[in-house]
Order: C-alpha cells, then sequence, then structure tokens
C-alpha cells in the first residue's frame, strides 16, 4: 500500500517537474502558457493527495482558470493580427527570440543550484526521515527542485511574460513545499490561500501591465537602459 | 585727591583729543586755533601727579586686572616726562604759528597737518604716561602700542618725501619692536604666568630660556632706546620731524624704551644665569659701541638735528651700558639705578633743550648773538658733564662705578664724553652756519628757556630719593669737565684738517642704506617666490581640474552600474540570500 | 531583545472601548478609501474631515497604551490564531503612519486639482486607504499570517498607487516593482514554511520562545532577510526605487518613501532580532553594505540630473543609516547603553526620515508641478519666485544632512554615540561622509535654484494646501530633534 502511495506520489512528482520545467523554458509563450495550465492541473491533483480539497479548489479557480485566463489575457496583446502588429513587425509573436549572455545564465543557474542545496539543507533538519530515505516525500523533492528553478529563471528571462509564469510556478513550488513540510494543518492552510490569492492577483496585474506596456510601447522586456540617464554635467 | 590726579593725567590729553576733532566739526577753519588752552595743558595734570607723591592703585575690572603705581622709578620718570612734554607743546605752539596762520588763510593741507598733529599729540602722551604709571603687562603694552603709533603722526607731519622716508623707517622698526617686545612679553608671562611686569622680572630671572626672552625684549625696547644696529629711524626720523616732536621723541620716547628695560628685565638680581650675563656683556659692548660709533657717525652730519639724533643715540649707548652691569655686575645696580635715572632725566630736558634751540637759531630773536649761541650750546656742555646738572648725573653715574672699582668702564664713558663734546661742537657750529633771523616768538624761546634751566638744574627739581643725589667733591671736577675742552679742540682740529682734504660724508642713517636694498632684494626675492608659487598653483590647478574631471568620468561610468543593479535586482536577492546563509553557517559551525 | 518589540506578555486586557479603536482604525481608512473613490473630492476640507475620526482612533490608542502599557489581542479565525500587540514601537509607527498618511490625503486634492490626471485618479484614495491599513496591520501583526497578508496588501496596494500616473515610465517601473515585490514575498513565504515545518509556530512570541539558532533558522532568517531587503529596497537591492518614484504621483512617492519600505525594514529587524539573537557576522554584513548604501546613494543623487532621482537616491543612503545600526541592535554581548542608544537612534532617524522625505519629495513635487520641469535646471530662478517651495526642500534637507537641531541630528549623534562606543570606526567615518554627500547633493539643488540668470515666463500657481502641509511635515522633522524625548518615552524600556 505505501509502495503505491509512493509510486503514485512519485509520479505526480514527476509529472509536476517535468510540467514546470517544459513551462519555465519554452520558448513559445503560447505553449508555456498551456503548460502552465496543465501545471496547475497537476499542482490541484497534488492538493487532492495531500488531502487538502479546500485548497485543491482554489487552485483549480485561482490557479488553473483565473491565472491561466490572465496569462492567456496577456497573451492577446501579441497577436499578429491585433493593434500590435502596427507596433512591430514580428514574425513569431508567440516566440521569446531573446538570447541571454552564457555568463548571465551560468550565474543564474549556480544561483538556483545554491538555492537549492540551501533549502534542502533545511529540509534535512525539518524532516530528518528524508536523510536517510530522500524518495520518502518525493513531493518535496519535486517542490524545491521547481522552487529553485523557478527562482533561477525569474532571474533569468527578460520577457515579461516568462518572469510572470516563473513567478507563479515559483509561488506553487513554495506552496508545495510548505505543505509538505508543515503539513496541511490551519495555518498552512491560510498562508497558501493568502499566497495563493496574492499569486492571481499579482498576475492578473502583471498581465494588465504587459499587455498596456506592448501596446503603448511595444515593449516585452524590461530595458536595460530606460533609465541609464546620469549623463556627466 | 591722587585717584582724582591720576584721572586727570589720563583723561585731560584724551579731552584735548577730542577738543580737536570737535573743532574740527565745529569751528570755521579760518578761526581755528589748533593750540588752545586746553592743549597746551594736556601734560599738566600728569605733572602734578607725579609730585603728587608715591601711590598704588588696582583695578581689577581694567583689561587682565590692572595694576599702576608711583614708585621710585616711575615717579621721576612721569615727572621728566611730563614736563618736558610741557614745555615742548609751549614750543610748539610758537612753532607752529606760520602754519597755523597758512591753515586760517585757507591752505588745506596745512590745515590738515595740523589737525593730525593736534590730535596725536596728546594721544601719545597718554601712551606715554601710561607706561610709565603701569605695572601690569596689558596696561603697559597698550601704553607702549598706543605710543609708539600716535608718535608715527608726529614724525611724518610735514609730509615731504624725507619725512615720509624718516617715518617709514620709524614704523617699519617700530613693529619690528613691537613684535619682540610682545614676544617676549608673552612668552616671559606665560612661562611665569603672571599678568604683572614684576613677575615678568622675576619669571625671566628664574626661567630656564630667560636669557633668549631677555634678548627679545632687549633688542625690542632697544629699537625705541635706538641700540646699535636697531637705531637707523633716529638720524631718519629726527631732522625730518617738527622740533618739539623731535624734542619729545627724543627725550621722552627714547627714555620709554629705557624704561621698558627697567622694567622687565631683572638688573640687580642676585644668582644671574649665565645666559644672562653673557646678554648684560653684549649689552654692554653694544651701548659702548653705540656710544663711540654715533659720535663718529654724527660729526660728519650737516643737518644739526640729525646731529642730535646720533648724539641721542651715543648717549643712549652709554646708558645702555649702564643697564647692561645691571645684568653684567648685579651687586651695582643699587647704586647705579639713581644715577642712571638722573643721566635719563639730565639727558631729556638737555637734548629737549637742544632740539627746540635747532628752531631758536632758525629764527632768532633780536638778542646779541653770542649770547645766543652761549645759550643753544649750554644745554650740550652740560650734556658732556663740563657744567651744573651734567656734572652732578654723571658723578652720579661715576661715583657708584668707583665703588666696585668698574675703572674700565668709567675710562670709556669719559672717553665716550669727547665724542658728545665733538659732537655738540658740531651741532652749535652747523647752527651757526645755518642761523636766520626773524620770525621769532615768545612761546617758542620761552620754552626753550625753560627747558634750558629745567636741565640745568636737574637734580634741585627732580623727585628722587632721599640722598641718592651726591654733588661730586671739588678734587673729581677735573676728571669729569676734561672731556669737554679735548672734544672741542679735536673738532676743530678735525675740521681744519678736513677742509684742506676734502671729504664726504656719510649719509644720515647710516646702516638704513645698508639695510633697504637688503630689504628690497628680499621684498624681489619674495617676489620671484610669489611668482614660482603662482605657477605651481596653476599648475595645482589644472591637475587638480583634470584629476576632476578624470574622476568624475569614472563615476559616471561607475554609477552606470546602477542601472545594472536595478536589472539583476532578482539575482542580487538570491545572491544576497546565499550570502547571509553561508555566513551564518560558517559562523555557527565555527 | 523580543521585549522591546512588544513580545511579552500584557499585564492588562484590552477594555471594550479598546477593541472597537482597534478595528476602527484599521477599518475606517479603507472604508474612507471607498468613500473617496464614490465622491472623489476636490477640496481638502471634507478630507481633512475624514481624517480627523482616523486621527483619533490613533491618539485613543496611544492614550490607552500610556494607561495599560502593553495590549494584546488574539482570535480563532477557522483554527487559525490571528494576533495583535501595541507595543511602543507599534503605536509610535502607527502615530507617524497616520499623521504622515494624513498629510498625504490632505495633499492630495490640490495636487489633483492642478494637474488634471483624469479618471484614474479615482482610485487613489481605496489604495491610500488600503495602504495606510495595512501598514497599520504590519505595526500592530504579532503572527507570520498576519505579517504576511498585511506585507502582501501593502505591496499591492503601493504599486497600484505608483502605476496610477499611467505613463509609460511609470508601467515599466512598476512592472519590475510588482515583480520584485511579489517574488520577494515568496522569499519571505519560503522562511516561514522553513519556520513552521520545524517549530511550528506562527506566533512571534511563542516562536522567540522555541527559536534556537541551528541551519534551519540560519537558512530561514537569510531567506526571509533577502526577500525583505529586496521589498525595503536595502542596498543592493534598491535597483528598482529611483525609477518607481521618477514617474509617480507627489503623494504617492511621499508616503511610498516614507512608510512602504520602512515597513519591511521593521519586520526584517523583527524576525532577524527572534531569529538570530547571537548572530555577529548577518548583521555586520547588512551594517556593511549599508555604509556602502549611504556612500552609493549620496554619489547618485549628488550626479542626478532630475530632482526627483536626487529624492529617491537619497532615500537609498538614509536606509543605510538604518542598516549601519542593525550591529548594535542585533547580535550577541552588545553592551546595553549602546544598544539602547542605537535602538532610539534607529527609531528617530526612521521617524525623522519618514517625516523629512515626505516634505521633501512634497516640495520637489512643487517645485516640478509650478515650473513644469523635473531636471536641476528647470529650477533656475525659483529662488526668486517659489521661496516657500524651497524653503520647505531646505527645512527638510537640514534634518536629512542632520544638522542640527533637527531630528536628523538627534538620531545620527545617537547613532554617533553607540557607534563610538563600541569602536565601530569604519562605520563612523562613513556616517560622516554621508553627512557630506547629503551637503553635496542638496546644495547642487540650491545652486540651481538661486541661479537668477535664466529668464521665466509662466509659473504654475501652487495650491496653498500644498504648501502648508509639506511645510508642516518639514517643521514637525526639524523639531523632533529638540522634541526627541516624547517619542523615545514611547519606546519603551529605550531609555537607559
Amino acid at each position: 500500500m505505501i509502495a503505491s502511495f509512493n509510486l503514485i506520489e512519485g509520479g505526480l512528482a514527476l509529472c509536476l517537474c517535468v510540467a514546470a520545467l517544459a513551462c519555465l523554458f519554452d520558448r513559445h509563450l503560447l505553449r508555456a502558457s498551456c503548460l502552465f495550465v496543465v501545471f496547475a492541473l497537476f499542482m490541484t491533483l497534488a492538493w487532492w493527495w495531500l488531502e487538502a480539497p479546500w485548497l485543491a479548489v482554489a487552485e483549480l479557480i485561482l490557479g488553473a482558470l483565473l491565472t491561466g485566463a490572465s496569462l492567456f489575457y496577456a497573451l492577446r496583446a501579441y497577436r499578429p493580427n491585433g493593434a500590435a502588429s502596427s507596433h512591430r513587425a514580428n514574425a513569431t509573436p508567440h516566440y521569446d527570440s531573446f538570447r541571454g549572455s552564457w555568463p548571465h545564465g551560468l550565474t543564474r543557474a549556480l544561483l538556483a543550484l545554491a538555492w537549492c542545496f540551501m533549502m534542502w539543507g533545511a529540509i534535512r533538519f525539518v524532516m530528518p526521515e528524508m536523510v536517510y530515505s530522500p524518495a520518502e516525500h518525493p513531493l518535496v523533492m519535486a517542490a524545491v527542485v521547481i522552487a529553485a528553478t523557478a527562482m533561477g529563471a525569474f532571474a533569468l528571462h527578460h520577457h515579461l511574460l516568462r518572469r510572470l509564469l516563473a513567478f507563479n510556478i515559483l509561488g506553487s513550488g513554495v506552496f508545495l513545499l510548505l505543505a509538505g513540510m508543515a503539513g496541511t494543518e490551519e495555518g498552512a492552510q491560510a498562508l497558501i490561500s493568502v499566497g495563493l490569492a496574492i499569486a492571481w492577483l499579482g498576475s492578473l496585474l502583471g498581465a494588465l501591465l504587459i499587455r498596456h506596456l506592448f501596446l503603448l510601447e511595444g515593449k516585452n522586456a524590461l530595458s536595460l537602459d530606460s533609465q541609464t540617464k546620469e549623463q556627466p554635467q | 585727591m591722587m585717584t582724582l590726579l591720576l584721572l586727570a593725567a589720563l583723561l585731560w590729553p584724551l579731552c584735548a583729543a577730542g577738543n580737536v576733532v570737535w573743532q574740527a566739526y565745529q569751528t570755521p577753519s579760518a578761526r581755528r586755533n589748533y593750540f588752545p588752552l586746553v592743549w597746551l595743558t594736556a601734560s599738566w595734570p600728569a605733572l602734578l601727579l607725579a609730585y603728587g607723591g608715591e601711590a598704588h592703585w588696582s583695578i581689577a575690572a581694567w583689561m587682565l586686572g590692572g595694576e599702576w603705581g608711583l614708585n621710585a622709578i616711575s615717579r621721576p620718570w612721569l615727572a621728566f616726562t611730563a614736563l618736558l612734554w610741557s614745555v615742548a607743546a609751549v614750543h610748539g605752539r610758537g612753532y607752529f604759528v606760520a602754519e597755523q596762520a597758512k591753515a586760517q588763510a585757507g591752505d588745506q593741507n596745512a590745515e590738515r597737518r595740523l589737525l593730525r598733529l593736534a590730535l596725536f599729540w596728546p594721544l601719545t602722551f597718554v601712551g606715554n604716561v601710561l607706561l610709565i604709571i603701569a605695572q601690569d603687562i596689558a596696561s603697559f603694552y597698550l601704553g607702549f602700542a598706543l605710543m609708539t603709533f600716535a608718535a608715527y603722526a608726529l614724525v611724518v607731519h610735514s609730509g615731504s618725501q624725507q619725512a615720509r622716508l624718516g617715518a617709514r623707517a620709524y614704523l617699519i622698526l617700530a613693529v619690528i619692536g613691537e613684535g619682540l617686545i610682545l614676544g617676549g612679553l608673552l612668552w616671559a608671562a606665560g612661562t611665569a604666568e603672571t599678568f604683572m611686569l614684576e613677575g615678568v622680572r622675576e619669571g625671566i630671572a628664574a626661567a630656564d630660556h630667560g636669557a633668549m626672552m631677555a634678548l627679545l625684549l632687549w633688542l625690542g625696547f632697544g629699537v625705541k632706546a635706538g641700540v646699535i644696529g636697531l637705531h637707523v629711524w633716529l638720524p631718519l626720523a629726527h631732522p625730518v620731524a617738527p622740533a618739539p616732536a623731535s624734542a619729545v621723541l627724543s627725550g621722552a620716547m627714547i627714555k620709554a624704551g629705557l624704561l621698558g628695560w627697567l622694567y622687565v628685565l631683572p638688573l640687580g638680581a642676585e644668582e644671574l644665569s649665565p645666559g644672562l650675563t653673557l646678554l648684560g656683556n653684549v649689552m654692554l659692548i653694544a651701548g659702548i659701541a653705540a656710544a663711540f660709533g654715533a659720535a663718529l657717525l654724527g660729526v660728519w652730519q650737516r643737518h644739526p638735528k640729525a646731529v642730535l639724533a646720533y648724539s641721542s643715540i651715543s648717549q643712549m649707548g652709554m646708558l645702555t651700558a649702564m643697564v647692561a652691569t645691571g645684568l653684567a655686575a648685579p651687586a651695582v645696580w643699587p647704586l647705579l639705578l639713581p644715577g642712571v635715572i638722573l643721566f635719563a632725566a639730565h639727558h631729556a630736558l638737555a637734548k629737549g633743550a637742544l632740539f627746540m634751540g635747532t628752531t631758536i637759531s632758525d629764527h632768532m630773536p633780536r638778542w646779541p648773538k653770542p649770547l645766543l649761541f652761549a645759550l643753544i650750546a649750554l644745554p650740550g656742555v652740560s650734556l658732556t658733564g663740563a657744567l651744573a646738572a651734567g656734572m652732578i648725573s654723571k658723578w652720579g653715574v661715576k661715583h657708584a662705578l668707583y665703588e666696585m672699582d668698574h675703572t674700565y668702564l668709567i675710562m670709556l664713558l669719559t672717553w665716550a664724553a669727547i665724542g658728545t663734546a665733538a659732537l655738540v661742537s658740531v651741532c652749535v657750529w652747523r647752527q651757526w652756519q645755518q642761523r636766520q633771523q626773524g620770525g621769532s616768538n615768545a612761546f617758542q624761546w620761552g620754552a626753550w628757556l625753560v627747558a634750558l634751566i629745567a636741565a640745568l638744574i636737574t637734580p634741585l627739581w627732580l623727585p628722587l630719593p632721599e640722598g641718592s643725589i651726591v654733588p661730586p667733591p671739588l678734587t673729581e671736577w677735573l676728571g669729569i669737565v676734561w672731556p669737554f675742552p679735548v672734544g672741542v679742540l679735536l673738532f676743530v682740529s678735525v675740521a681744519y684738517w678736513l677742509r684742506k682734504v676734502g671729504g664726504k660724508a656719510p649719509p644720515a642713517g647710516d646702516l638704513w642704506w645698508l639695510y633697504s636694498p637688503l630689504a628690497a632684494h628680499g621684498v624681489k626675492l619674495a617676489q620671484a617666490i610669489g611668482t614660482r608659487c603662482k605657477a605651481v598653483k596653476g599648475a595645482c590647478v589644472s591637475v587638480a581640474l583634470a584629476v576632476e574631471q578624470h574622476s568624475m568620468g569614472q563615476l559616471t561610468r561607475l554609477l552606470s552600474s546602477e542601472a545594472w543593479m536595478r536589472h539583476h535586482g532578482s539575482g542580487l536577492m538570491m545572491a544576497f540570500a546565499v550570502v547571509v546563509a553561508l555566513l551564518l553557517i560558517w559562523e555557527g559551525m565555527r | 531583545m523580543t521585549w522591546r518589540f512588544g513580545l511579552t506578555e500584557a499585564t492588562f486586557e484590552p477594555l471594550w472601548l479598546t477593541h472597537w479603536v482597534l478595528a476602527a482604525t484599521l477599518a475606517l481608512p479603507i472604508l474612507f478609501g471607498l468613500l473617496g473613490a464614490l465622491f472623489s473630492p476636490r477640496r481638502t476640507l471634507p478630507v481633512a474631515l475624514v481624517c480627523v475620526p482616523i486621527l483619533l482612533t490613533g491618539v485613543l490608542l496611544l492614550m490607552e497604551y500610556q494607561q495599560a502599557g502593553l495590549l494584546r489581542w488574539q482570535w480563532q479565525v477557522a483554527g487559525v490564531t490571528v494576533s495583535l500587540r501595541l507595543g511602543g514601537v507599534s503605536i509610535l509607527m502607527l502615530l507617524v503612519t497616520q499623521w504622515v498618511g494624513a498629510a498625504a490625503a490632505l495633499y492630495t486634492p490640490g495636487h489633483l486639482r492642478l494637474t488634471n490626471p483624469g479618471k484614474q485618479a479615482r482610485w487613489l484614495w481605496p489604495l491610500m486607504g488600503v495602504l495606510i491599513s495595512a501598514l497599520s496591520l504590519i505595526w500592530l501583526a504579532a503572527d507570520l499570517l498576519t505579517l504576511y497578508a498585511a506585507l502582501e496588501l501593502m505591496g499591492l496596494a503601493a504599486v497600484g498607487m505608483l502605476l496610477l500616473s499611467g505613463k509609460p515610465a511609470a508601467l515599466q517601473a512598476g512592472m519590475r516593482y510588482l515583480l520584485l515585490a511579489l517574488v520577494g514575498s515568496l522569499a519571505y513565504l519560503l522562511g516561514v514554511a522553513l519556520i513552521l515545518g520545524y517549530w511550528g509556530q506562527l506566533n512571534l512570541q511563542a516562536l522567540a520562545e522555541v527559536v534556537e539558532p541551528g541551519p534551519v533558522a540560519w537558512i530561514a532568517a537569510a531567506l526571509i532577510g533577502a526577500g525583505l531587503a529586496l521589498k525595503a529596497a536595502l542596498f543592493p537591492l534598491h535597483g528598482w526605487l529611483t525609477p518607481v518614484h521618477e514617474s509617480a504621483w507627489t503623494p504617492v512617492s511621499a508616503l511610498h518613501a516614507a512608510l512602504v519600505v520602512k515597513a519591511s525594514l521593521f519586520i526584517l529587524l523583527m524576525l532577524w532580532n527572534i531569529l538570530l539573537p547571537s548572530s555577529l557576522f548577518a548583521p555586520r554584513f547588512v551594517a556593511w553594505l549599508g555604509m556602502l548604501a549611504i556612500v552609493w546613494g549620496g554619489l547618485v543623487a549628488w550626479r542626478s540630473d532630475s530632482l526627483k532621482t536626487l529624492v529617491a537616491s537619497s532615500t537609498v543612503a538614509q536606509l543605510g543609516y538604518l542598516m549601519v545600526a542593525f550591529p548594535l541592535i542585533i547580535g550577541p554581548d552588545i553592551p546595553p547603553l549602546p544598544k539602547a542608544l542605537a535602538w532610539e537612534g534607529f527609531w528617530l532617524q526612521l521617524i525623522g526620515h519618514a517625516l523629512a522625505k515626505a516634505a521633501m519629495f512634497m516640495a520637489a513635487g512643487n517645485l516640478i508641478l509650478a515650473t513644469g520641469e523635473s531636471s536641476l535646471k528647470g529650477l533656475a530662478g525659483t529662488s526668486r519666485r517659489l521661496p516657500l517651495s524651497l524653503l520647505i526642500f531646505g527645512l527638510a534637507s537640514v534634518t536629512l544632512m542632520g544638522l542640527p537641531p533637527s531630528s536628523g541630528f538627534t538620531a545620527k549623534w545617537l547613532l554617533l554615540q553607540a557607534m563610538v562606543m563600541t569602536q565601530q570606526w569604519v562605520a563612523v567615518v562613513a556616517l560622516l561622509m554621508g553627512t557630506l554627500l547629503t551637503a553635496a547633493y542638496v546644495f547642487r539643488v540650491f545652486r540651481y535654484s538661486f541661479d537668477e540668470t535664466a529668464p521665466r515666463h509662466h509659473y504654475q500657481p501652487l495650491a496653498p494646501s500644498m504648501d502648508l502641509v509639506a511645510l508642516a511635515l518639514a517643521l514637525a522633522a526639524f523639531a523632533l530633534g529638540l522634541l526627541a524625548h516624547l517619542p523615545l518615552a514611547l519606546l519603551q524600556g529605550g531609555g537607559v
């Protein structure tokens, strides 16, 4: 019985990881958004699995439905036949073609790794049984990986929508970690609920802003030189 | 009563000065009398004060605590000083009659000059009185400085080229002297932690660097007293100053320097340090050198007042030598002091009379000429010690030195008197050569006669302690008198020889003509250094500008990393967490 | 040390009236904000009337606190414990929040009337209300959940307010701020997750009793510290701050610089105090960053061309002063006297800066509004035409420079004393250098404003309330230096 539980939980964790990583590193924005909805559905399952039905419902509504809708709403700004087409003739509007420099990527990878180790180091003490059998709580493992990767991806990406996606996945990872470590007692549930609500509000605001920014300026990333106006006298 | 007199002595001259200012604004220049009664009597309360007896005042509220007093030194000093100022003031009224007439006729220059003189005359006098009665450093220095700087107006009076040269020489040296005095006083007062002159005297005797302090003070006061090397202002300033001003300058103000020595140097103190004894010997040599050197230079002068100025230097050289014995041979000092005071008083009045006499020969009254020139020469003869007060003052010094067997000094002083005699002869001869008739004034010759008589009978009126005046025994007369005829003979023979050989006289002011090119070179050097410094400054400024520009460029480049920080906020946050965690873990694991 | 934050047992139960006052304190701002959205007031008077009850609640709480000392509340809501406490720091910061908030609210109608921003101005009032409520809740909250909720609420309201001006630059800056603020809270939540998982406590007082140094406490402190440092714009995580202020409305900037960043700093200080009672190096690290912040903020402000950038960068430098005080407040083996001095200096600096910076933003906003130019060069000639605004700017900068007798001086004096006692000479040098740099950038403003050569044709006249409010704030910051004993008396246990 325990083995089957572990099997299901392990499968869920694997699915979550795969969905999250795919969502984080897919340059095709529409596909990435779809992947995020899939990830949110997996999250719902995970909450269900962790015996927190209310959180599952909240995740389904706030995470999958509303956040997904916000993301698609933001994506509509990039439609070729939309208002944005007058700004730039972007051949692949749903594709993030930005290429960062390799030191940039490398430092982010290293930082993400450091965070991974940091969280893992803390979890060793919070859940001592994990030291002997790391596979005991695959969801926690998955949460650590997801949170660290999402954090790194958030710092790595330039495209605003991808950063928003990374933020959402980071949030889910953190919530999962919280639930995995503290169980689903009332305090943890309250924290997660507040976090979910805030994440949705933030995503909504972010989606609105992305749309506005793209419509006003044709920008889909925060420019580096926008504030470098300090010139010598 | 004494306090009232003191107040009057100090305030009455100020009233006189105030009156001058008042007059300048109130009375039209045509009717203006520059020398009214209040001006003439400015010094009279001080004279009365000197005869009021000994007294002492402590005024805590005055500056750093005033201590004023009339004692065995300051009383006679105040007496002869005030007397000379009074006589000179009366003489001045006569002397300036012609100029006053010009001013009243509308000559603005003359008007301005007279106003200046009339204003600063009483101020100078106040300074002189204050420094005499002061026993604390602050009052003394205030009086000394006031006298010194106010007297500049007296020297520069005529405004001619030479007057300005003389006044400049006076001022430059006066400033140097003030600096030395201030330095010495502050050093000594700081070391001894005292505000009193008495304390300075004791402090110098006791301090480790007492000799250095004494040297500073000796040189500082020496500017006034005409110590050799610092005397150059005397022959430059005296001939150009008006005769009454010359009289007080040479009679009273020079003596202020001497008084300064008496007040601050530990004269006659027991167990003096070797340094102070050495200083005494140096002073002695300098004094003797001044006594002879001034005579040698003075006889060549054409201007009678320049001759008299050299005579003053020579006389002050003798006084310097006497004061020096107070350091070099302290035992003799108590005996010598009354003689020094008498000598100073007699010299003051006699020199005053001689200076006034120069105007008498310029404006001869209708008297028989032999009588007139005999009278003119009389104070000079007295100065050589051949007559009256001069003889007594000479003996007063001599017998003190005899007691202690300082025969060399006596001999040198006696020989110096030959020089005095020669100088007096030259002066009278020059006056005879340059005599002019007319323009005499009763004030002028009246005051002169008073000064003359006062000089001859100095011991009678000078308020010295009882028994300090010893008339010379008849056997010694010859020893005192002989330099005079020798000096006159010397002068006559040399003059005769010179007329045959011919020769060029050294200019008045001797060393000044050595100093001024040196100073000019110094100024040029300083200017060159200044130019160099300017160039260096310019270079510094340009370098600083370049550095600034460069650093500003660097700064701007540095500040552009602000944008980098902005762009990498999340990465920095991750790094922050990692660093803090590592720090904490490292600290915790230690 | 946690007793200084009021995390101890209370002697008295709050009275029933106090419950209502507390409810009013938290609810009235939101309520009035919604009313403002409905009626969008164009005059100062109704706003002033509305401010009165809010300020009254603060005064009532103050009286209550002075009578009863520490007050605590605890409720069970659906199995979750929510706890609040009213300590010395809380009441002090609550009062500052309410008064600065009221000043910003009074300033707003005049500003809106002159700028005519359009329809979105309506949203300002509810957002301001939510911000004030959230801030009040942060000062009062005594458990991690309430703190988190209030922090998020405050952050979202602040982002919303800053976006209102609607310019592309504002949107871009707001987007950056939004993303960073959200991620910062997630880092905080990660730390909270570790704490909750290990100790199972959300209540701060209970947590302070059970917490012990160990890897969990350290990593949780690092995560929480990073997240909150990002939100509090501590150097070098301050990058988002300047552009946000560059294009925001004046009252919003004033509120944000005065209070919002301070709230995160407050939480950071409190949680580190609980989690790291015996750490030496982490507070030192923050202090070193603080010294860099002082110099860096000063340099950026000195070289900036825009008035608002100057004022915003000076916030970075002034936060540096607060960071420098960290090792004097947190850590083992600090002698009691420097600790108490640093504690007082910290809060006085925080309050003084809040008042002065709000006044400075308002004065700068007035100058920009009147001249129509936001660059320093645009200030030429203002010395004659806008002397009052410049005077306010000068008064506020006196506090920032720390010249006597302003509160900045008193605060820096206290900090300096504490530093000299603990022999932190580098911090002393940084403090003095900061003062020098502050003087440099302030006098740069004055150099431009006293330039009389540039001819000027048109100046927008200002509403009197705008200058008066700013003047009152600047004077309050100035006078606080002499009346420093009043707020310091409230910091319970601050005195030695």
